[in-house]
């Protein structure tokens, strides 16, 4: 391998608006887990950068499926919005210049979901973020067999 | 810095468009014996997944018949369309077969998307949305097959394998049950069955190395009433057909992604599964590994099995028997037809799933033979590591999971046929929990393929009249009492057949492919045929030579002028 210094730029433009490419690319963002009251309740602020049209965190974990409760706060100069999974249907938020919101999820686990800004292509310049929901299946719809290899 | 704006709380999306959220509360008295009686009682509606329990997929309905068929317009489009990112991006498409009760229509899409529509004008009533996730283990394509209603609920299954029950007038959700293990490779595409005080459902997962299973939950609260599985234990009856010291079976498959067929005079539901894993290495699972490609008939109030049969025993092609066993009276005897991916329409006597008669169906079979007393002669096969295999039918079947149909005016069964091979070469792989397990490379072939609807008759299985097309046919039939058969083409054109000639009488370009089960009903006197339309799912494994056809998610209703 040669010219570690170019790539590393070129890496890095992944990452932000007009680097390497146009937009940011999907899943370079920041990775947070979301809080859990002492009361079971899941909670978790997400927020909009100015200039750099992600979602922060751009992975929200979740330690298990159920109801959240997302704070969403648009610090950029430009007005988006947010359409996010939940069960039933989608939830949707307007999120003009410097405004603040919440959206309360209802998501299944194990696996995971995207969400978008409905602007323009906010989505593919990078406001495509991700909700992963951890955990497992119940007990009670499990397969009835031995524990399998796992990749 | 100033405070912020006030955002607000995040609505529902649906709140931002003209869907009112309310349906009459047409489902609240449908019981089970409607469904019952569901064909001859209402042919107005389409109570059930085939239209009623037999699974004839036929309608008396004969105000559209084979003399104005011809003039049959467009009535409206339903545009179901999609945002965001989903799973299957790729590989969605538009399944399912409508339900109509009393002029609302219910029906699911791809995404776990459920809609209720006015069935006369196309108005949306309500709309639900399972949210989906993005990472599901999907084999065959980001689909849903239709949703069952009874007692004011509707029920759908979801790709990550729960079931659900809504209000049918409002489209929220009563229960909502998990019946599948995702982390396991798991999904459910089936659309549910109602028998009695339960609703029935079944596994997807056939890819991925699971044990298939049935389902069955009270209408009412969603609680589990039983789990049936189609791959026994050790020391359960038919553990025999599986490796004794292995772990062959923990990971067999036989999966019933198709909704099953039920009698209620005999109590007993002809669930179909689907093939042994791993698909394409036998090498592994020596045996005859029941209950893979069976017709599995089970007493619905146990979950208990009680007859079988194997349409191929010991599969080494992907040869899933998950389309339907129709079932219908003839000459005194009760009997179920099956047309097999394995290229062989079986007439069993359905009493205890005994052979009647098995004949071919489509021209081209070379993986083996089955004779006339129903001996299986397997001739063509993955076998040697590395060795390339062409044999026909392909793994998609002569005859894929979309159904025939059966009419008790004509004595007649209708099927979509599909005369295309592929070749396969067996690469043996480690089971990993989750991972694809076929034990094969495999290439359905793109050229040198056709298709057809073919008429037969079920006294003698011989071919009665034959529709011919230059693609392997992959849509679901619809017999109706106007004489006619309808059937989507996999670019495009829905068509009405002449059900005793199997002329062509009518076409209509609806603009994206047919991979869905049409059903037929009436509102005020007029009638409508519906299908849904939008070409997707596991096209590169029934039709490879159409995987760049055009993209779709639409309903189309069609009516004679007013």
């Amino acid at each position: 391998m040669s010219g570690t210094t170019e790539e590393s730029a070129a890496l890095a433009g992944l990452r932000r608006q007009n680097g390497t490419t146009v937009g940011r690319v999907l899943g370079n963002g920041n990775i947070a887990e979301a809080e859990v009251d002492s009361d079971g309740r899941m909670h978790a602020t997400i927020r909009i950068n100015p200039d750099e049209l992600c979602w922060d965190p751009g992975v929200l974990i979740m330690p298990h499926g159920g109801e959240i409760e997302l704070t969403l706060i648009n610090d950029d100069l430009n007005t988006h919005c947010a359409v996010l999974p939940s069960n039933g249907d989608s939830k949707f938020i307007w999120l003009v210049n410097h405004s603040k919101g919440t959206a309360v999820l209802d998501l299944d686990g194990p696996g995971y979901y995207w969400y978008g800004s409905k602007t323009g292509n906010d989505e593919g310049r990078g406001l495509t973020g991700a909700i992963v929901v951890s955990g497992d299946t119940p007990a009670e719809a499990k397969l009835d067999r031995p524990a399998q290899p796992q990749p | 810095m100033a405070t912020y704006v006030d955002a607000g709380k995040a609505m529902d999306f649906r709140s931002l468009s003209d869907v009112p959220m309310k349906a009459p509360a047409v489902t609240k008295n449908v019981s089970y014996d409607r469904i019952l009686k569901a064909r001859d009682a209402e042919p107005q509606n389409w109570l059930t997944y085939y239209g009623g329990y037999d699974g004839q997929r036929y309608s008396p309905l004969d105000q559209i018949n084979a003399g104005n068929v011809k003039d049959l317009k467009v009535a409206w489009v339903f545009q179901a369309g999609s945002y965001g990112m989903h799973s299957g991006a790729s590989t969605y498409a538009f399944e399912a077969a409508p339900i109509v009760v009393d002029g609302v229509m219910f029906v699911s899409g791809h995404d776990n998307w459920l809609w209720a529509i006015d069935a006369k004008t196309g108005e949306e009533l309500w709309r639900y949305k399972h949210a989906a996730p993005y990472d599901v283990s999907l084999c065959c394509g980001n689909v849903n097959r239709g949703v069952a209603v009874a007692q004011g609920l509707v029920f759908m299954t979801t790709l990550n394998a729960h079931v659900v029950a809504l209000d049918a007038a409002t489209g929220k959700v009563v229960w909502d049950q998990v019946y599948g293990d995702v982390r396991a490779g798991e999904s459910a595409t089936v659309a549910p069955l109602v028998i009695k005080d339960m609703v029935l459902v079944g596994s997807s997962g056939g890819e991925f190395g699971v044990r298939g299973h049935a389902d069955a939950f009270k209408l009412e609260t969603g609680e589990r009433v039983w789990r049936c599985y189609m791959i026994p234990k050790p020391g359960e009856p038919g553990s025999e057909t599986w490796p004794a010291d292995g772990e062959a079976w923990q990971r067999g498959g036989g999966n019933c992604w198709t909704t099953p067929t039920f009698d209620p005079d005999l109590n007993l539901v002809y669930f179909n599964t689907g093939n042994p894993c791993p698909d394409f290495d036998g090498a592994v699972r020596e045996g005859d590994n029941l209950y893979t490609d069976c017709v599995v008939a089970v007493d619905p109030d146990s979950g208990e099995i009680k007859h079988h049969y194997q349409y191929t025993p010991h599969d080494l092609w992907d040869y899933d028997s998950t389309m339907e066993n129709i079932l219908f009276d003839l000459d005194g005897q009760k009997l179920s037809a099956h047309f097999d991916k394995n290229g062989y329409l079986f007439i069993l006597d359905r009493t205890d799933c005994s052979l009647v008669r098995v004949v071919p169906f489509v021209d081209r079979i070379t993986w083996g033979e089955i004779d006339a007393s129903g001996k299986v002669t397997a001739k063509v096969y993955p076998d040697k590591e590395g060795d390339p295999v062409h044999f026909w039918p392909g793994p998609a079947g002569a005859k894929e999971w979309t159904h025939a149909a059966y009419s008790p005016k004509t004595e007649l069964l209708y099927a979509p046929v599909q005369d295309i091979g592929a070749t396969a070469t067996r690469r043996r792989r480690e089971f990993k929990e989750s991972i694809p397990y076929w034990g094969a490379g495999v290439a359905v072939d793109a050229e040198d393929i056709a298709g057809s609807i073919s008429a037969f008759d079920p006294r003698t299985g011989q071919e009665t009249w034959r529709w011919r097309h230059a693609q392997p046919m992959c849509a679901s039939v619809l017999a109706t009492g106007g004489d006619l058969v309808f059937a989507g083409e996999p670019a495009g054109k829905f068509n009405a057949l002449n059900a005793t000639s199997g002329e062509l009488l009518w076409q209509f370009q609806c603009g994206s492919g047919h991979h869905s089960s049409p059903s037929t009903y009436t509102v005020d006197g007029r009638q409508y045929v519906a299908v849904p339309t939008g070409w997707g799912g596991w096209v590169e494994g029934f039709l490879p030579a159409q995987i760049g056809g055009r993209a779709g998610n639409a309903l189309f209703a069609f009516a004679l002028p007013e």
